[in-house]
Order: C-alpha cells, then structure tokens, then sequence
C-alpha cells in the first residue's frame, strides 16, 4: 500500500465513523476546506495511519522541532513517505 | 499438606446453629487468635466440613476440610514456636497454604506479610524475614536465625496495597484492624464464599478471614472466566458473591446462561469500583434474592460507607452532616470526594469525582482517569455506559490513547454478545455504537478507536485499567 493509498483509505474511515459521506481523496486536496477534517479527525487518522503504515511520525519528532503546516493531503503524503523512508529495513 | 478430594459442602442449619454461640464469643478473644481458634472449634465438632474449594468449577478440584486445615496449623505452631523467625513472609500460593501461615502466625504472635505478585520487589524492606510458601515448613536456617523475644512485639500484619494509584506499598496492620469488619453473628454462619479475588490482597484477605470464621466455605474458582465463575458457585453452592462491579459485569454478561440463572445468591457485595446504574438493575432482575450492598473503601481509609439500597452512588444528603460511625462527606468544585473518618483526622481528597443525578450523587470515576482531548474532559465510566447500551455490546472498556494533535484521544475495546443475532456483523455493531455516542455524547467523548476484543483486560485486583 502507497502512503497515498493509506491515508486516503484513513480518512474514509474517519469520515465514515463521524457519520459523513465518504469521498475520493486525491493528493491537492485541503484537509479542512475540501474534506472538513477538524483537528481530532487529523487525531484519529494519524492513529488509524499507525496502524497500517507503522509510523506515527507526528510522535516521533519533538514538540520543539518545528513542523511544516499540514493542509493538504499530499502534505500528509510527504510527511509519511519520509518516515517511512528512515525506517531501518528488515531483511526478508 | 494433604487435601482430601470429599468433603462436605451444603451448609447445615442445625450445624451452624450449635457453633453459634461458641462463634459469636469469638469476638472476647484478642484478635490474633481468633482465626486459629475458630478453626479449631469447626475442626472439633465437624472435622470433615469443607472449608476451602480451590479450583472450582475446574477439572481438578482441592477440597480441603477443617481437620485438615487445623492440623496443619498445630504443625506449623509448634515449628514458629520453637524457630522463632522475626517475621514471615508467605510466599505460598494455595489459599489454604495462606490460611494455616495467617492462622499460626497470629496464635504464636509472629508478624506475618501477604505480599501480592506486583509487591514482590518489597520484599527488601522485610529484611530478615522467612519466607515461608506450599510446603509449610520453615527453611532449617530460620531455626539459626536471629532470635527476639516476641511478646514484646505487637502481633501484626503487614500487606501490600493495590497499586492502583500509586506503585504498591507495605502497610502495616493489627490484627484488629484486619478483622474489624469481620461478621460474626449467626446469619453469617456456614455460608458459601465466592473468592475471586487475588486472596493475598486486602479485599481477598476481608473475604477468606470472614469465611473461616464463620464456619464457612471459601470457593475459589479455578479462574476468572466467566463460565469457570459460574459452575463453581452453582457446584459449589456459593451464597455470598463478593466481587468488583467489573467481574460481575463479565459474569452477567459473558457467563453461560444456564448457569448464571442457576445461581441461588443471598448476597452480592461490590467494592473496588463505582457500580453503575445498570449494572445493580441487571444484577436486581437476575438475583431477585439477594441483597446488594455496595462498598465505598480507599487504600489508605479502609471501608468509608456501604450503599444498601440498590441505587447507583449515594443519597446526595449524606454530604455535609456526619453519617453513623462521624464519617463525614463533602465535594470540592470539580465534584471530588472529600472524606473525614472522624473530628480528630483530617480530611482526605479521595481522587473520586461524583455528579449529582436528582437526589443522588454518583461517581463519574477517577480524576485520574479523565481523558483530556483538546483541553475538554471526558469520564471514560460515562461513554462505557452509553456503550454498553448499544444492542450487541455484552461490555466496554474506554480508555485515553495518547496525540500529538489533541492530547488525548478516546479509544473503546468493546465485547459483543456471542453469538450475535443472526444477520448482525460486528461492523453493524461499530457503527450503531459510534451513531448512538454521537446521539447522547459531546463530539470530543465520541470513540475515535473502537477494537473489538474477546474479554476486556482486568488488573490483579479485578478493575478495569484506564491507561
């Protein structure tokens, strides 16, 4: 699964348990403004995206590191994609 | 020590009877030979009348009968009284191993510590002390050990707290303290005892003394699962059910039907944790007979009051003027539980938050159990409740995970009913449950994890964790 993949199939999930109608999400989207994400539902997708990626990057970096604004979902798709990339990789 | 695998279970009304006396008298002698005497007393009269069922409703049951127990307590007398060890530490795991150390200890004024499984590490702060475990025979060290003369010494008990709030610690008690609240009059008498608690814990302790002192049966299931539960207080005949509000969630909602509805109880004792509303309604309809009496206790002020009326909390006008006993109840701003046993002690922030509902004031749980998510609070204890009114939840555990974005977050592990009606998936159930929390919930209280588990986690003493 892409990070894309993963985090599009996160926000379904948050969209769907908040009682709204599930959307395409594609990679220029705004989080608040085209999806209506509110801070608790970046909350629950970055604990749904630790669940399938691994990675809860948000987690790992200091609160006094500062972090670049995440608006859009292709922020989202930078950010995760880095993590993912500083993960040790275990041989098969 | 030998354990027979007969035994008479079955109280006797005539038995209990003419011990009743001779029982009650108990309370005229000092309190560190009460447990031993009585003992003796059940053994002489009825020297096959079970005390202890371990193992119930398990394959393997231990039963062991008042002669057994009173002989090995006269055994390990005669060992204390000639090795003299400074304290012992009993390290058994048998109830009936704990029974006979409680038992002689007190008789030979030798300190005696129960330390429970996360207390372990204490055991440095008992220096010297002999441990003594299942084969009840002193190491042949301790009879080299230090000698002291012990009637100068305080007979004592010295058990470890819960570690609820806080990590474990050894407290220091008397034998009077210890069996302060133990029932001695005739209604008590050759009772069946449920004991699903860890029995070196204060609450596991209260449980077992009363029994043995009343002539009756400890039924110690073989576990906690619900079905085990219930098949050993039907085989077993229990009577007298204490338990925390978490168990005995689990055993109405997860035990076998049959069984559950089989069960004859006189009594249902709660302590540990609130007892919600529906809980005490559910466990009213199931146990028409019994008696529900709900305790309020805390680690460091033992037993405050007992709610006996079969509601939730308590009556809202016990705050502000002394209950029987001086006990006296007030609430801080935020609804925090203040306690004062008595004029001459101080107050006591109790971390326990209550909320008035009409004429009652009910618990919404723990300070420290309230979830923070984004600055507003949420009482994991009322979304449980909404929870557990969904069709299909048999019970639910909500708990706070923590975010980077939000603080908190509220997490829920839910148990469905097995079998779910026919047609309805455990996603059907997700769903219902998020729609009706965002019905009756404020947005921030609303799960935004929910995990379906086969039976919730309990810690050792039987609650539920929140973290």
């Amino acid at each position: 699964m892409t990070p894309l993949d993963a985090i599009a199939a996160a926000i379904h999930t948050v969209l769907r348990d908040t009682g709204r109608d599930a959307r395409d999400v594609s990679a220029g989207m705004l989080l608040a403004a085209d999806l209506g994400l509110d801070s608790l539902d970046l909350a629950q997708t970055i604990v749904l995206l630790e669940r399938s990626l691994g990675v809860d990057p948000f987690r790992a970096a200091p609160a006094t590191v500062p972090r670049p604004p995440v608006r859009t979902v292709s922020d989202l798709v930078a950010i995760y994609t880095a993590a993912l990339n500083q993960l040790p990789r275990t041989t098969p | 020590m030998t354990t027979g695998t007969t035994g008479t279970t079955g109280s006797s009304t005539a038995n209990a009877a003419a011990n009743a006396t001779t029982i009650a008298h108990l309370a005229d002698a000092p309190a560190e030979d009460r447990l031993a005497a009585a003992i003796a007393l059940v053994a002489r009269q009825f020297p096959d009348r079970t005390a202890i069922v371990a193992g119930g409703g398990g394959e393997a049951r231990r039963v062991i009968d008042y002669a057994t127990l009173a002989a090995a307590i006269a055994k390990l007398e005669g060992e204390l009284a000639a090795a003299r060890p400074v304290g012992i530490v009993a390290r058994a795991k048998r109830v009936e191993s704990l029974a006979v150390i409680a038992a002689a200890c007190g008789r030979e004024h030798v300190p005696v510590a129960f330390l429970a499984e996360d207390a372990r590490d204490l055991v440095g702060e008992l220096r010297d002390w002999v441990p003594l475990d299942d084969t009840l025979t002193l190491p042949p060290a301790a009879a080299t050990g230090p000698r002291r003369e012990f009637e100068t010494v305080p007979p004592q008990v010295v058990v470890a707290t819960s570690g609820t709030s806080g990590p474990p610690k050894l407290v220091d008690h008397s034998w009077d303290s210890l069996l302060a609240a133990a029932r001695l009059a005739e209604q008590w008498h050759g009772r069946g005892w449920l004991l699903v608690y860890d029995a070196t814990r204060w609450a596991g302790l209260q449980v077992w003394l009363q029994a043995l002192l009343t002539a009756g049966r400890i039924v110690a299931p073989v576990s906690r699962d619900p079905d085990a539960v219930a098949r050993a207080c039907v085989e077993e005949e229990v009577s007298i059910l204490p338990s925390t509000p978490t168990l005995l969630r689990r055993l109405i909602a997860s035990g076998d039907r049959s069984l559950v509805s089989a069960l004859r109880l006189d009594r249902i004792t709660l302590g540990g944790e609130a007892a919600d509303a529906q809980l005490l309604s559910q466990a009213k309809t199931l146990f028409p007979q019994a008696k529900i009496t709900h305790v309020y206790a805390t680690t460091e002020l033992g037993e405050v009051f007992r709610v006996t009326d079969g509601e939730a909390g308590f009556p809202a006008e016990w705050i502000g003027r002394p209950l029987p006993g001086g006990v006296r109840l007030a609430t801080r701003r935020d609804g925090e539980l203040l306690v004062q046993l008595s004029r001459d002690t101080a107050e006591v922030a109790t971390g326990d938050l209550v909320e008035r509902r009409g004429n009652r004031l009910e618990f919404t749980g723990r300070r420290s159990d309230v979830i923070v998510v984004g600055g507003a609070k949420v009482y994991p204890k009322r979304v449980e409740e909404v929870l557990r009114g969904v069709p299909g939840v048999a019970d639910a555990r909500v708990y706070g995970l923590p975010s980077a974005i939000t603080g908190e977050l509220v997490a829920a592990q839910i148990v469905v009913h097995e079998p779910l009606p026919a047609g309805t998936t455990p996603d059907q159930v997700r769903s219902a449950a998020l729609a009706i929390c965002r019905e009756r919930l404020e947005p921030h209280a609303v799960p935004r994890l929910v995990d379906f588990v086969k039976q919730l986690v309990t810690t050792p003493a039987g609650k539920v964790p929140r973290r």
